[in-house]
């Protein structure tokens, strides 16, 4: 397993997270990288693009029917994508029952035990939008990911996600390897958006790695289930992934151990850039009939 | 080696300083806490009680699964408990607790088996609702005689949210009202067995107590009818306790729960008093019949015939001149008995010391069996007891005692070697180490598979138990004689 | 009044009483008792075919089953090492419940600690449990290494103890070169064979591989000497010793790889020995150099076997070896993997062993038994009934799988005397009942829950397995080993002749048969 990079994508629900992990790694294999992508996410939406299908059958649901994950193979979960990218999902219940996050446990315990990273340069988690428990928290142990990627927006959720993630991140980088290896920002088109990532980075001790215009390929691309490197080889917007795939390429060892701020100083930070006006402390409390009488 | 008593409390004093002493800081100021010696004016022992045991440390405590499944609602013998979770706890709980009855197990009684749900993985990313179901289907189809069915939780059901009432009382609505009772004894909830008693004790309440529909009593009510609460029927406890109550013209309608039925449960409101030998493990719901059907209930002792003929009349005094009539008669009927049993055992017994480690009533209870034959307790202490059980405690112990809560490996093993008893009596962890020690011990738990040790039959047996472990000649072969002299 | 100061009455013979006998009829009015008819017809009901066939449908529900979880396995592999204390992290009731168990079957003192996770810590994760718990661990009980497994409470909350056993060390609660091995043991995966054979990986990954990257990892320079390794057995105090008995005889330069006979049999002499013999810690560290592992119980050693290979052993899986072929296959492997020859003496052994089955085997040859236990005990056990010409009926294991299904099919094809025999992976002891009930057999092997079935079907028990709480000391003498097969073989042979005798003794009218020799 020499040389084998582990990295993993987080970030807020709906941020397009899988939609920038699957193009990024599509342009890592068009590099000549051997990619797996290992679904985290109960949804299983995390390999659509590559394997052009609705959602995989996951590890997680095979290893209900057949009894236990013990009895799979590694074939029975495995599909071969786009560029010969591998693909599992390791899936999970239905959302208000069982244990998503003992779910992700057992499947990543289970690829490891098969061997599934062995030939692999890159593995790549997606994770779902929080760290909400020691589950999801599986792929950024030691010896598991090495640098988290963290997918964000200049909207103000996205940035407090960001920031938990961070939180998360550092509990595990004093007791283990795991590195934020940057900031990738989606753009939503929000007011300074780009100076807005760039200072969340900086207070984070980390960098703004890249910052992904928004464009309508990548719609289009979706719509056919496909990533804009295979579907418009040629766009811009795939240049712009190529560009990220090779930055994270070339981002190997530099990650930081991030410095989650609080959020007080997430607030300052949005006031700063005018995303979020200050509070007048006066008004707090009060009800609409209360604040016609002042 | 006798030591008057200040000399005793003063050594005993020195015990704790040293057992203390071990302890990482934090821990010894929380373990400090739990140990003392009882001075004998004041209203309890002077321990803090019912707090979270400490990491590490080897506590003897056990979780509240086994407070419910294991102690209250286990021994119900015509209704099926499910111990719900992965297959550990109700292997490693399965019919070790000697809760008697009288039934043809597998088929009109299940108390000697294990039933488990056996999650895999499946069912815990998954859930394990579905499982359960099915399960109580496969139960009503193998064992259609079963007058019930608890859900015992075992610890992932409460952490993956399974909806287990739910799933209750769908399944009850399909099988014609039946009582199935889902109980959320996880083992993380609490700090012991403690509060798994009280959640089952809720259980009772909510799911058969307060179930809707008429369950017809199948009996004319006497005004001398009484329910034994807290007897689990160890060894057959409950019933040498029961033919003294029935001898003394009571009629007893439940037993609470050692070789109880759900009937039984349900029978108990026409009670005109229930008497209570485990306080600890089911005060609650004695507490809600007072408030509910205005059942009033007492605590007695059936440890050793002064403690028996003390509660024979104070459970009589609830009666008319028929019962106090009967207690006389019944305590006159076993006096001879009782004076053969002393007269044999007392003087091979007489200031044997005991130091005792239990659960719920015992540490307390009994003290008056050993003082019965000259033997003196100076030690004791609850695994999982509260306040009102160390209040309890100074009603039996003397000045002087070594009290300890939530004792741990290390300090028991130590203070038995400082205070140096002719006997320990504890459970099956503490057992062997203490007879590597080449300390007599007994078993207090399961009576060391004998029993019963409750009314004075159960006298007799105790009796000559103590004597078997104290003056067992093994004791003398411990040391190699060319070794002697150490 | 039935009691007695002269003679105490136990509860066997006082509840016989007719005092007691009117007082459980009386009881009957209150309890809502089936009546004796409707009873009477259920219980034959579960005796037939109908019931069997309807038992054998069940998907969810599991009744009485023969095998335990991973964490109780953790605790026996760990306690083989010299001074090692288990630490299983997660709820404290269950540790409770391992130490009760391995007293109860080894009436020896269990040393285990818990971090006793509370509701607090399921909320917010276990990590000052592991803080607070290794440093009190090591402070009251002194030991040369903590070996951390987790209950099923911490498995599911997902605590992550590689990350916890950092922090701890790093907040000084061990110091950082303390060995604390760990490994996850989900209750609901696998079994107890299960727990046994992470907890061993984790152990020797721990020592060979750099204690967790704390150092280099050991780089293997080959020795000659033999690894073994027992797997979870009720038997270790007994077998271990006759292992070591053998290898000493031969020669052969060993190291145990988890050895309990000490820590389980240890002497009443005055002083409790909280940690007693077990493998060294600097042994099981040396013993990545080793020639081979050799294990004595293939499905409790599954992973441990795969890692022992990936490190350049030999290795050699066994399943629980009993009789002659099968220890005949064990020594020679020995005796090649070390190039030590069989002795004479051992030569002997077998010998006699052949000797007394040639004696004896016609009171068992054709007799047809069931039997049940764990995956490698049920292998063994069959490999030796065929041997004694007996007939193997039912073969059950709650925790048998496909594979063990395959092997045990292997071994009774191989034989005339397996024909007819039928396996049952992942069924319980309810099962059974129906099995015995539906095709009676002669005999039942199994543990002490094996008495129930005794008691229902009338199928006389002889007790092999784990646990044994009903009988004593069993666990001191092998079944490994020409001299562990005669003990089985008579352990067998006693209760044949216990039954004969029993069913011969009726004067008048059985007692023909009731002979003075046999």
């Amino acid at each position: 397993m020499t040389g084998l990079r582990q990295i993993a994508f987080y970030g807020k629900g709906g941020i397009g997270k899988s939609t920038t992990s699957q193009n990024t790694l599509a342009a890592l294999a068009e590099m000549g990288q051997k990619i797996l992508i290992v679904g985290c996410d109960p949804k299983a939406d995390s390999t659509r693009l590559i394997l052009h299908a609705k959602a995989q059958d996951t590890i997680l649901s095979l290893a209900a029917a057949a009894g236990s994950v013990e009895d799979l193979e590694l074939e029975d979960v495995m599909k071969m994508g786009y560029r010969d990218i591998r693909c599992v999902e390791s899936g999970g219940p239905e959302p208000g029952v069982g244990c998503a996050g003992r779910g992700v446990i057992t499947s990543i315990n289970f690829l490891e035990e098969e061997g599934a990273y062995d030939g692999a340069d890159y593995v790549s988690y997606d994770v779902l939008g929080d760290v909400v428990c020691g589950g999801f928290a599986m792929p950024i142990r030691e010896n598991k990911a090495q640098e988290i990627y963290i997918v964000m927006s200049g909207e103000m959720m996205a940035m407090y996600a960001a920031n938990n993630i961070s939180k998360g991140i550092l509990k595990y980088a004093n007791s283990g390897g795991v590195r934020l290896g940057g900031l990738v920002c989606n753009e939503r088109q929000t007011d300074k958006e780009y100076e807005l990532a760039e200072s969340l980075a900086k207070k984070l001790n980390s960098k703004l790695i890249h910052f992904v215009p928004r464009d309508n390929v990548v719609q289009h691309a979706e719509l056919r289930r496909m990533t804009v490197l295979e579907y418009a080889p040629d766009s811009k917007q795939a240049d712009e992934y190529r560009t990220l795939a090779r930055k994270i390429h070339e981002n190997v060892g530099q990650g930081t151990i991030p410095t989650p701020i609080t959020m007080d100083e997430l607030e300052d930070l949005l006031m700063e850039h005018g995303i979020m006006k200050a509070v007048d402390e006066s008004i707090v409390g009060k009800t609409a009939a209360e604040c016609a009488v002042a | 080696m006798d030591l008057t008593l200040d000399e005793a409390k003063a050594r005993n004093a020195e015990v704790i300083t040293e057992a203390l002493s071990v302890y990482p800081d934090k821990t010894a100021k929380k373990r400090a806490k739990h140990l003392n010696v009882y001075e004998g004016d004041k209203p309890d022992c002077g321990v803090k009680s019912n707090i979270k045991s400490v990491p590490g440390v080897m506590t003897i405590r056990g979780c509240a699964y086994a407070g419910s499944k294991g102690v209250v609602w286990g021994p119900i013998k015509d209704m099926i408990h499910i111990s719900h979770g992965p297959v550990g706890c109700g292997q490693y709980s399965w019919a070790a607790r000697r809760n008697y009855y009288i039934g043809v197990t597998g088929v009109d009684t299940f108390v000697t088996m294990q039933f488990t749900s056996d999650f895999q993985e499946k069912d815990i990313v998954f859930g394990g609702d579905k499982k359960l179901d099915k399960i109580v289907d496969e139960i009503q189809a193998l064992f259609p005689l079963n007058h019930g069915i608890t859900i015992q939780s075992e610890c992932p059901i409460g952490l993956i949210g399974d909806d287990i009432e739910a799933v209750a009382k769908k399944k009850s609505k399909e099988y014609d009202g039946k009582t199935i009772v889902p109980v959320r004894c996880e083992g993380f909830r609490g700090v012991s067995q403690s509060l798994g008693h009280h959640i089952a004790n809720d259980a009772v309440r909510d799911w058969v107590f307060e179930r809707p529909g008429d369950r017809p009593v199948s009996f004319e009510s006497t005004a001398y009818d009484v329910a034994i609460i807290g007897d689990y029927n160890i060894g057959g406890d409950a019933w040498s306790s029961r033919i003294l109550l029935e001898e003394m013209g009571l009629r007893v309608i439940a037993q609470w729960s050692g070789d109880g039925s759900l009937a039984e449960l349900e029978n108990t409101p026409k009670a005109k008093l229930n008497i209570l030998h485990c306080y600890r493990s089911m005060n609650y719901i004695s507490r809600y019949m007072e408030e509910k059907f205005g059942i009033p209930w007492v605590e007695y002792n059936f440890f050793g015939p002064s403690k028996v003929a003390e509660s024979l009349r104070a459970i009589a005094s609830h009666f008319d001149d028929h019962i106090k009539e009967g207690a006389e008669r019944v305590i006159a009927k076993y006096q001879p008995l009782m004076d053969a049993v002393i007269a044999k055992y007392k003087p091979r017994l007489q200031g044997k010391k005991v130091m005792l480690y239990v659960g719920g009533l015992r540490p307390r209870h009994v003290i008056g069996a050993y003082e019965d034959l000259g033997m003196e307790v100076i030690g004791t202490g609850y695994e999982f007891g509260h306040n009102d059980d160390y209040q309890r405690t100074t009603h039996y112990v003397k000045d002087g005692t070594l009290i300890y809560d939530d004792v741990t490996g290390y300090e028991f093993e130590k203070f038995v070697d400082r205070l140096q008893p002719d006997l320990v009596g504890s459970g099956i962890k503490e057992k062997y180490v203490f007879q590597k020690m080449g300390v007599p011990f007994r078993q207090m738990h399961s009576w060391d598979y004998s029993g019963p040790y409750h009314g004075y039959d159960g006298f007799a047996i105790f009796a000559r138990d103590m004597d078997m472990a104290i003056n067992n000649p093994v004791w003398g072969l411990a040391k190699a004689p060319w070794n002697a002299e150490q | 009044m039935s009691q007695n100061a002269d003679k105490v009455l136990d509860h066997f013979s006082l509840f016989r009483s007719q005092e007691y006998v009117d007082m459980f009829e009386n009881k009957k009015a209150f309890e809502n008792a089936v009546p004796v008819a409707e009873l009477q017809s259920a219980v034959d009901w579960t005796k037939t075919r109908e019931y069997r066939d309807l038992n054998f449908a069940r998907e969810a529900l599991v009744v009485n089953p023969a095998k335990a979880c991973q964490p109780l396995g953790a605790v026996f592999a760990a306690v083989g090492f010299e001074g090692t204390l288990p630490f299983v992290h997660g709820s404290q009731g269950c540790v409770a419940y391992y130490r009760s168990h391995f007293s109860r079957h080894f009436k020896e003192p269990t040393s285990c600690v818990s971090s006793s996770m509370t509701e607090d810590a399921a909320v917010f994760g276990g990590l000052n449990n592991m803080i607070d718990g290794l440093a009190n661990a090591y402070n009251l009980y002194k030991p040369k290494m903590i070996a951390v497994s987790t209950t099923c409470m911490a498995e599911v909350i997902g605590d992550d103890l590689n990350a916890f056993i950092k922090t701890a060390k790093e907040k000084g609660s061990v110091p950082a070169a303390f060995d604390v091995p760990f490994t996850h043991t989900p209750a609901f995966v696998g079994s107890h064979v299960t727990g046994y054979d992470n907890t061993m990986r984790s152990i020797l990954e721990h020592f060979w591989d750099g204690k967790a990257g704390t150092e280099p990892p050991l780089v293997r320079e080959p020795r000659d000497s033999i690894n073994l390794i027992g797997g979870f057995d009720g038997y270790a105090v007994g077998n271990m010793r006759e292992v070591k008995r053998l290898f000493s005889l031969m020669g052969v330069n060993y190291t145990m790889l988890g050895d309990n006979s000490d820590v389980w049999d240890t002497p009443t002499d005055g002083h409790f020995r909280m940690y007693d013999g077990g493998t060294k810690l600097e042994d099981a560290a040396a013993a990545v150099h080793a020639k081979a592992t050799i294990s004595m119980q293939e499905f409790c050693t599954l992973k441990t076997l795969a890692y022992a290979a990936k490190k350049g052993h030999e290795v050699a899986a066994f399943n629980h070896p009993i009789g002659v072929a099968a220890t005949d296959r064990f020594l020679m492997e020995v005796a090649r993997l070390s190039g030590r020859p069989i002795p004479e003496e051992i030569t002997r052994e077998r010998g006699r062993l052949v000797d007394a089955i040639a004696d004896s085997s016609a009171h068992i040859h054709g007799k047809k038994f069931a039997l049940y236990g764990d995956p490698d005990l049920t292998l063994g056990l069959t490999g030796f009934l065929l041997e004694l010409g007996a007939e193997p009926v039912h073969i059950l294991a709650s925790n048998g799988t496909p594979d063990w299904e395959a092997r045990v099919h292997a071994l009774l094809d191989a034989s005339p005397f397996g024909k007819g025999c039928h396996v049952y992976p992942g069924r319980d002891l309810w099962h059974m009942r129906s099995l015995l009930f539906t095709e009676p057999v002669d005999f039942l092997i199994g543990n002490t829950y094996g008495k129930f079935l005794e008691r229902d079907t009338r199928t006389p028990l002889i007790r092999i397995g784990f646990p044994i709480f009903d009988r004593h000391h069993h666990h001191r003498y092998p079944l490994w080993g020409y001299q562990g097969a005669m003990n089985t073989l008579v352990k067998i042979l006693d209760k044949v002749f216990d039954v004969t005798d029993a069913d011969t003794m009726i004067p008048g009218k059985t007692d023909y048969s009731f002979d003075i020799i046999r």
